[in-house]
C-alpha cells in the first residue's frame, strides 16, 4: 500500500473513532508513517488518557488484510481485483437496472458501526431517499434505537450520557463501562471519591461490580419488574416529585395504580432478586433524591420487553427528580447543522417503508426500516421482493439474529455490494466489495450532545487508490443522475463547510480546537420554561400516541420469553452480547496482540451447570437451540459471576457465530429489537 | 523522584494497563510478561492492583549478585540490566511486594523500568487510577483522601444475619 500524509513529520490531533466514545488522540508521524498514537491531553471526554484499542488504529491502518482495490465476485465465488471506475459503472448499472425493472423500493442501504455514525450515516440516508427508495437499515436496529425509542417515548429526547460525577447514587443496569465507555470510569470513580453510592443490576458479575455498593443479579428481561418495583416503593412511601407530577406528567394514576402489584416480594418472584435488596434500593433513591443517575446499557434492549423496561427506568429517574439534572435526564441542544438526511424534504412516497407495518415506532421516530424483516423481503416473502442491497462496514452474517437465515437471504439477493475494510463473512457474500477508509483518512465532524461539543477529525494518512465513502456515494449518485442535486460537493471537505455554514462556526475554527469546540453552554431544567418535545409537551407515562397505535399505552411489565415458555429441551438461558475488552462487535479479531487476549470463543458457565452436566474447564460443547448449533469450548466461571441457568457467549466472533442460535422472529412490539439475551438452549458434550 | 501510584479505590479493573505494559516487553498483549497486576477477587469482590514502588531503599537492588540491578540515572528507576542479570532470581525472593517477575524464555528478572519516564500504563488508565508524579505530590493525593468522609457502612446485611 502507498501511504501519503498531508505532513512528513509531526503530531496532528484528531479523534479516535475504534469505538464511539471517539477519545482524543495525538497521531505522531514520521517519514510519512504512523508511528504512534498517544492521549490528546486537553479533551474532556479521556482527559489525556486512552485505552489500547486506540494505538491499535495503527494496525487496522496498515493491516495486510485490508482490502485496497475494489473486488468482483465471479461465478466460482473467488474474487477478482477490477478498478474503482469499473465498479462503480457496473454497480450503478446494475442499481439503475433494478430501478427501471422493479422500482427504486427494491434497493436498500444498510449503514454499519465500522466506518462511524453522524456524517457517515447522513451521506447512506441521503443516498437512499435521492435514488427513490424508503428503505435504510442500519446496525441501530439490534443496538441503540430500543433506548432511543424508550426515553423519547416517556420524555421525548435521550440524553445518552448523564454527567455521573454530580451523582448521589448512580443505577447502572445491563452495562460494563470499563469495556464499553471507558471513559465513564473515571467518573464514577470521581462520583465514588465523592461518596456517591452505586447499584449495578446484571445477571453477570463483571468485575466493576466489585466497585459497587450493591451487585444485584437478576434473571435476564427481568428489569421492568425491578424497575415497576421501586417506582411502588417510591410511590407507596410518598417519596416521588409531586411538583413534576402535578406540572408535567400525564398518566400518573395509570402508573401509580399499575406499579400496586410490585411489592418487593412479587419483584423477588419475578427477578430474582432478593425482596430486602429491592427495599434498600429504595431507600437508597429516596435518601439521593434528587441526584439519581440511571443508565441502562445495551442490555436491556435485546429483550422483547425492552422498550417498556427502559421506559420504566425512565419513569422511574422523573419520579425520583432526575429530570432536568446533570446526573439524570436533560436534553442536549444539537448544533444546528446543515441536514444530510433528506427525511425532511423528501419524504418516501410509493411503497411502504420495510417494517413500518409491523413496527410503526421504529419507521416514525427513527425512520428506519427493520432490518429483520428485510430478510423476509430479500426472500420473497414481503410485500415485495428487496433485490439490491448496499452495505457500509456492517456484518449482519455475524451480529444479526439467525443466521442461517440471514446468510440465505443475502445469498439471494441480485446485488450486494459491501463496503468494508476486510473480507467479513458478509463481504463474502457480496457480488461487489469496496475498499472502505479508517477514520485516520477522512475530515468529519464528531458530536458529544452531553458536552455540548463539536470536533472536526483531520485526515491524517491516505493510501493510493482507496477513495472515501463520500466519494463512494457521490461517484454513484453522479452515475444514476442525481449526484448534481443531492452531493453537489467535490470532496468532504466541502461538505464539512456546507454543514456548518449554518452553524456560524467554520472548518478553521474548529482546526484551531482539537479539544472541542463548545456551540453552546448547556442549559438544565429546561422543563420548567419550556414544553417537552413530546406530542403533548408534557412527561408521557402514560403514551397516547402508543395506545392509538394498539401498543402498550403504559410499560406494562411481561415476563420475559424464557420465564414464560419452559422448555425441557432447553433448560439453560443463552445471552449473548457481553463485550469483550479489545474487541469492538465483530471488529479488531484481526489484530494478533488482541486475539491473544481472546484467542477463541466460550461458552461461560456456572459451574453448578457445568457439574451437573460432568463438563469440565476447557472442554469442547455444542450448545444447541432450536435455531442451530454451535461448537466450543467452555468457560467456567467464578460461581457468582453468572446466575445458575444462565450461560454466556461473546456475539462478535467471525469463526463462531453465536446468532446462529438466536432467533429473529420474537421481537419488541415497539423497536422491533430481537430476543439476544434469553435465548433457551442446551449444551451436550461433544463426542471426541 | 517519581514513582506510579495507584489510587487503589478508583480502579474498575479494566486491565488496560497490564495489556499496555506487556506491549512494551513483548509486543503483545500477554500477562506473563506486564509488570503492573490487576487482582480481581471473585470470593471477597475486591479489586487490587500492584506495581513496583522504586522503593528507595531497594532490597532487589541490594541482593542482586551481579550488580544488574541499578537506579536509572534520568528516571531513579529501578531497572535490570538484561546482559548481566543471570537469572537466580535473588531479587524476586527480595522484593516484599512480588513485583518482579522472571521472563523464561529470556532467563532474566523483568520489572518495572517506568517506561523512560512515560509510563504506558498510566496513559492506559482511563479511570486515573494510575498516576505518575513525585512522591511528595502522591502523599498530599493520599492526604486528601484520608481526610474526606467515607461510606463505611455496608448496606446490605452478611448473609447470616437476614432471617
Amino acid at each position: 500500500m502507498k501511504v501519503r500524509t498531508p505532513i512528513t513529520d509531526g503530531v496532528v490531533p484528531t479523534l479516535c473513532r475504534m469505538c464511539d466514545t471517539r477519545c482524543a488522540i495525538n497521531v505522531h508521524i514520521k517519514n510519512s508513517v504512523i508511528a504512534g498514537i498517544t492521549p490528546f491531553e486537553n479533551h474532556p471526554v479521556n482527559e489525556g488518557r486512552i485505552c489500547p484499542r486506540s494505538e491499535a488504529a495503527i494496525d487496522l491502518f496498515y493491516h495486510p488484510d485490508r482490502i485496497l482495490k475494489p473486488l468482483k465476485r465471479r461465478e466460482d465465488g473467488s474474487f477478482i481485483e477490477i478498478s474503482h471506475t469499473r465498479a462503480l459503472d457496473e454497480i450503478s448499472a446494475r442499481l439503475k437496472h433494478l430501478k427501471k425493472e422493479h422500482g427504486a423500493h427494491t434497493v436498500g442501504v444498510w449503514k454499519g458501526e465500522g466506518l462511524g455514525f453522524y456524517q457517515q450515516e447522513g451521506y447512506a440516508r441521503r443516498f437512499i431517499r435521492a435514488f427513490g427508495s424508503p428503505n435504510y437499515f442500519s446496525n441501530d436496529s439490534a443496538c441503540y434505537n430500543g433506548r432511543y425509542l424508550g426515553n423519547h417515548l416517556v420524555c421525548g429526547f435521550w440524553n445518552a450520557f448523564p454527567e455521573f460525577n454530580q451523582a448521589g447514587l448512580i443505577l447502572l443496569f445491563g452495562t460494563n463501562p470499563p469495556i464499553c465507555h471507558p471513559p465513564f470510569t473515571r467518573e464514577l470513580a470521581d462520583a465514588r471519591e465523592n461518596g456517591t453510592r452505586l447499584v449495578v443490576i446484571d445477571p453477570r458479575l463483571n468485575p466493576m461490580a466489585c466497585y459497587a455498593d450493591i451487585f444485584a443479579q437478576p434473571y435476564p428481561g427481568t428489569d421492568g419488574a425491578l424497575g415497576w418495583g421501586l417506582i411502588n416503593y417510591l410511590i407507596q412511601t410518598g417519596n416521588y416529585d409531586r411538583d413534576l407530577v402535578q406540572r408535567h406528567v400525564i398518566g400518573f394514576e395509570k402508573i401509580a395504580a399499575y406499579a400496586r402489584k410490585f411489592t418487593p416480594q412479587y419483584v423477588q418472584a419475578q427477578s430474582g432478586i432478593y425482596a430486602h435488596v429491592v427495599e434498600t434500593i429504595g431507600r437508597l433513591i429516596v435518601k439521593n433524591q434528587p441526584d439519581i443517575s440511571i443508565f441502562s446499557g445495551a442490555g436491556l434492549e435485546h429483550h422483547e420487553n425492552g422498550v417498556n423496561s427502559i421506559r420504566t427506568l425512565v419513569i422511574l429517574s422523573c419520579l425520583s427528580g432526575a429530570l432536568g439534572r446533570p446526573c439524570g435526564l436533560y436534553r442536549p441542544e444539537p448544533l444546528g447543522t446543515g441536514e444530510l438526511s433528506l427525511d425532511r424534504t423528501l419524504p418516501p412516497t410509493g411503497k411502504n417503508p420495510i417494517g413500518r407495518d409491523k413496527f410503526p415506532v421504529l419507521y416514525d421516530i427513527r425512520k428506519e426500516c427493520h432490518t429483520m424483516t428485510a430478510m423476509d423481503y430479500m426472500l420473497g416473502k414481503g410485500e415485495y421482493p428487496l433485490k439490491g442491497l448496499i452495505i457500509a462496514a456492517a456484518n449482519p452474517a455475524v451480529t444479526n439474529p439467525n443466521t442461517a437465515k440471514v446468510e440465505k437471504a443475502l445469498k439471494s439477493l441480485d446485488l450486494l455490494v459491501v463496503n468494508d475494510f476486510f473480507m467479513t463473512k458478509t463481504a463474502q457474500l457480496a457480488h461487489y466489495i469496496l475498499p472502505a477508509t479508517t477514520f485516520l483518512e477522512r475530515e468529519e465532524l464528531h458530536f458529544y450532545p452531553k458536552l455540548q461539543r463539536v470536533n472536526l477529525t483531520r485526515c491524517v494518512a491516505t493510501v493510493d487508490g482507496v477513495i472515501d465513502e463520500y466519494r463512494v456515494w457521490r461517484e454513484l449518485a453522479l452515475r444514476l443522475g442525481f449526484g448534481d442535486q443531492y452531493f453537489p460537493w467535490k470532496n468532504e471537505s466541502a461538505v464539512n463547510h456546507w454543514l456548518l455554514a449554518p452553524t456560524g462556526l467554520t472548518v478553521d475554527l474548529l482546526h484551531n480546537h482539537p479539544q472541542g469546540y463548545v456551540y453552546k453552554p448547556i442549559r438544565y431544567q429546561k422543563h420548567l420554561s419550556e414544553n417537552l418535545p413530546t406530542p403533548s409537551g408534557k412527561l408521557e407515562f402514560a403514551s397516547p400516541y402508543l395506545k392509538q397505535l394498539g401498543l402498550d399505552e403504559i410499560p406494562v411489565y411481561r415476563p420475559p420469553y424464557h420465564r414464560r415458555h419452559t422448555d425441557n429441551r432447553f433448560p439453560l438461558v443463552l445471552t449473548t452480547g457481553a463485550r469483550k475488552s479489545l474487541f469492538y462487535h465483530s471488529r479488531n479479531q484481526n489484530i494478533p496482540r488482541f486475539r491473544n487476549v481472546h484467542p477463541d470463543a466460550e461458552v461461560e458457565m456456572h459451574p453448578d451447570d457445568a457439574a451437573h452436566l460432568q463438563i469440565e474447564n476447557g472442554e469442547k460443547v455444542h450448545v444447541i437451540s432450536k435455531n442451530g448449533r454451535l461448537t466450543l469450548r467452555v468457560s467456567i466461571k467464578h460461581h457468582s459471576e453468572l446466575r445458575r441457568g444462565i450461560v454466556e457467549i461473546y456475539h462478535g466472533w467471525e469463526d463462531w457465530r453465536v446468532n446462529f442460535l438466536t432467533f429473529d422472529e420474537i421481537n419488541d412490539p415497539i423497536s422491533g429489537f430481537p430476543l439476544l439475551k434469553g435465548v433457551p438452549v442446551r449444551i451436550e458434550k461433544a463426542a471426541f | 523522584m517519581k514513582i506510579v501510584f495507584i489510587e487503589q479505590d478508583r480502579c474498575l479493573a479494566c486491565r488496560n494497563c497490564e495489556r499496555a505494559c506487556a506491549f512494551q516487553d513483548s509486543r503483545n498483549f500477554d500477562r506473563e510478561s506486564t509488570n503492573i497486576w490487576v487482582h480481581v477477587n471473585m470470593d471477597h469482590r475486591t479489586i487490587f492492583t500492584l506495581t513496583c514502588q522504586q522503593c528507595e531503599a531497594a532490597i532487589c537492588l541490594d541482593a542482586c549478585p551481579t550488580a544488574a540491578i541499578t537506579r536509572d540515572p534520568d528516571t531513579d528507576a529501578v531497572i535490570v540490566d538484561e546482559k548481566t542479570c543471570i537469572g537466580c532470581r535473588m531479587c524476586i525472593i527480595a522484593c516484599p511486594f512480588g513485583c518482579i517477575h522472571f521472563d523464561s524464555a529470556k532467563h532474566i528478572a523483568v520489572k518495572c523500568n517506568l517506561c523512560s519516564g512515560v509510563p504506558k500504563c498510566v496513559q492506559n488508565c482511563m479511570s486515573g487510577a494510575l498516576h505518575y508524579a513525585d512522591i511528595n505530590e502522591l502523599a498530599a493525593v493520599k492526604r486528601h483522601k484520608s481526610n474526606r468522609p467515607r461510606h463505611n457502612t455496608a448496606l446490605l446485611p452478611a448473609k447470616e444475619d437476614r432471617q
